[in-house]
């Protein structure tokens, strides 16, 4: 397991170390199933070579087992000089990991071949090998360039194949954390129980607000609904938030001028309003305002919302969790289309999105 | 007698249920709301409360803060935390005498708590500041019977003196118990140490000096005096102002 020394974040006052991306490039190839495939890859290699030049003829077990030999002595090394040097690859960048591996496979190649020549020529004529000391090279080398670039190249796909999984799964549980603040809820609860005595009518309203909410948090993230929908959501959000924070919270709308079918994953806006609030508003002891612009531009449709920088309150954390989560999704549908672009400046933090306005 | 209360909550309608329910209750008579740390001090200065209903998170001062100035009062009235989530390990309050509410507050465990905390006496009361709340935004301390705050973002440089320290702000000084070195730690991002005995204010620090002699000293904002730097510290004290003001850009 490598250590990771990005792989914690502030998690909304909680220290939650954000599980970092463990698996390597290069597995470990000292292991008896790595050592085990070496071997069967080696030998499925040399029944190819055999079969293609002499078929099912007596001499061509003879052949095998020579060729076995070299083979594997070429398949065996090469997974060695890996295995020793695959602490030190894997902490190279990424893209150089791969050249240099097969750079070391060909050297080590290389070498095998050398030996084998200088073992074997002096004590058999060129004429049972049947080819030159070149000859012999280089066929050994090209041979072993295909088959390493193979296995490699499998290497490749199984590590980014691991990778997404993991940066699913990630996304997943952070989807999850992201839905709800439970200082939100409890707080939400406590504004009920004191709207229950002095004003049970808007009591019944908070309640159907956040039975709406909790509906949409409940539901598939990757959904899509429409912008109308989604504006409709964010402003049963804000009503709650208006209860709780009374005339700290201004709110301004500036969204008429979009399309309102344009589709949006669900809940796209409301992470976003509520690190504006939770960072913005609450810690200001006299409020602020949050403002939602909307514009239409070249096809986009883009969503900015505004909210203060309080001077006074901490520092600011914990904001990235709803972003990056908001982020993702919208690349999972719009791909580069689909952008969240942060701009704090000293006295403001704007959060930009912008999604193609006809699904692509 | 009834008990005097004060309500400390940033949000109106937790303020408004509280009351409502004290009053229900009959366990005493809310003298007072506010809706900050800062007001509720202040507030309970003035009204001197037998008890007080403090809200965690509140904006400018948090109820942490609030409570711990709070017990510097002569007459420091007895500290109910309220909160909606147990976010701030609130279990470590329980040995002290101090109780703590999850909202929304059922009224049978506010009573229970009102009644336990009108029981104590002034010098139980003041057994909240052990409370190891992160980093105050004041620094306070009682002067003729009065509680005097100060903004530790108005404060120069604080110097330790005789079992003192001194705090140097932008409008006078103040004398508070703390220890340097517990000062030190507490405020490691805002305070660097330029001496054995003098903590200066990183934000008001304007210049770093050295005269023919090669001894240092640091000048700070709107003040006159040039504060000396330690021979040992001089080298730290460059390297620490030259990467604060790189990675402020």
């Amino acid at each position: 397991m490598n250590v990771n020394t990005r792989g914690h974040a502030r998690v909304r006052g909680v220290s939650k170390p954000i599980v970092p991306p463990t698996e390597l490039f290069l597995p470990d190839l000292c292991g008896i199933r790595a050592v085990f495939a070496v071997v069967m890859i080696g030998e499925l290699l040399v029944f190819v070579l055999t079969l293609a030049r002499m078929g099912f003829s007596p001499q061509a077990l003879d052949d095998l087992a020579l060729l076995s030999l070299y083979v594997q002595l070429i398949g065996l090394s090469a997974a060695a000089a890996l295995c020793i040097s695959r602490r030190w690859l894997n902490q190279l960048p990424e893209p150089a990991i791969p050249i240099l591996s097969y750079g070391l496979v060909l050297l080590v190649a290389t070498l095998v071949c050398e030996l084998a020549w200088r073992v074997v020529a002096p004590s058999v004529d060129s004429a049972t090998i049947g080819l030159g000391h070149g000859d012999f090279a280089l066929r050994s080398l090209a041979i072993s360039a295909i088959v390493a670039a193979l296995v490699l190249r499998y290497f490749y796909v199984q590590f980014h194949g691991k990778q997404r999984t993991e940066s699913e799964a990630r996304a997943r549980i952070e989807a999850l954390q992201a839905r709800i603040r439970p200082h939100f809820f409890f707080n939400c609860m406590n504004t009920i129980a004191s709207l229950t005595r002095s004003d049970p009518a808007r009591a019944e309203r908070a309640v159907e607000d956040l039975a709406d909410l909790f509906r949409a948090s409940l539901n598939d993230a990757a959904a899509l609904v429409t912008l109308a929908e989604e504006i409709e959501l964010a402003r049963r959000y804000l009503n709650i938030e208006a209860l709780r924070l009374g005339p700290r919270l201004v709110t301004r709308w500036a969204l008429d001028a979009l399309p309102q079918s344009t589709p949006i994953p669900r809940l796209t806006l409301q992470p976003l309003l509520e690190n504006a609030i939770y960072h913005g508003i609450e810690p200001a002891p006299a409020g602020g305002e949050i403002v939602l612009m909307g514009t239409l531009r070249g096809g986009q449709v883009e969503i900015e919302i505004v909210n203060p920088i309080d001077h006074t309150a901490a520092q600011h954390r914990g904001n990235r969790l709803a972003q990056d989560n908001v982020r993702q999704r919208l690349a999972a549908h719009f791909g580069t289309r689909g952008r969240l672009i942060v701009n704090a400046a000293t006295t403001e933090y704007r959060v930009l999105i912008s999604i193609p306005h006809v699904y692509p | 007698m009834s008990a005097r209360l004060i309500i400390a909550d940033d949000e109106p309608l937790a303020r408004a249920r509280l009351r409502a329910q004290i009053l229900e209750l009959g366990v005493g008579d809310v003298v007072g709301e506010a809706a900050s740390g800062i007001d509720a001090v202040m507030l309970a200065e003035t009204m001197q409360p037998d008890v007080i209903l403090l809200d965690i998170r509140m904006p400018g001062m948090d109820g942490l803060e609030a409570a711990r100035h709070l017990c510097r009062l002569p007459q420091a009235p007895a500290i109910i935390f309220t909160t909606a989530y147990n976010e701030h390990a609130l279990a470590a309050f329980e040995t002290h005498a101090v109780d703590y509410l999850l909202k929304p507050i059922r009224s049978e465990r506010l009573q229970t708590a009102l009644t336990r905390a009108v029981l104590l006496t002034t010098a139980q009361r003041r057994t909240a500041p052990t409370i190891s709340g992160g980093k105050r935004r004041h620094f306070s301390a009682l002067i003729k019977g009065s509680l005097r705050l100060v903004e530790v973002d108005e404060v120069r440089y604080l110097q330790a003196d005789q079992g003192y320290v001194t705090v140097k702000h932008s409008a006078g000084e103040l004398l508070i118990e703390d220890s340097l070195r517990a000062l030190e730690e507490e405020f490691v991002d805002e305070f660097l140490r330029i001496h054995r005995n003098t903590l200066v204010a990183r934000a008001h620090i304007v210049a770093l000096e050295r005269d023919s002699l090669g001894n240092g000293a640091v000048v700070l904002r709107d003040m006159a005096e040039k504060l000396p730097v330690s021979r040992r510290l001089l080298s730290a004290v460059r390297r620490r102002l030259r990467d604060g003001s790189s990675t402020k850009g």
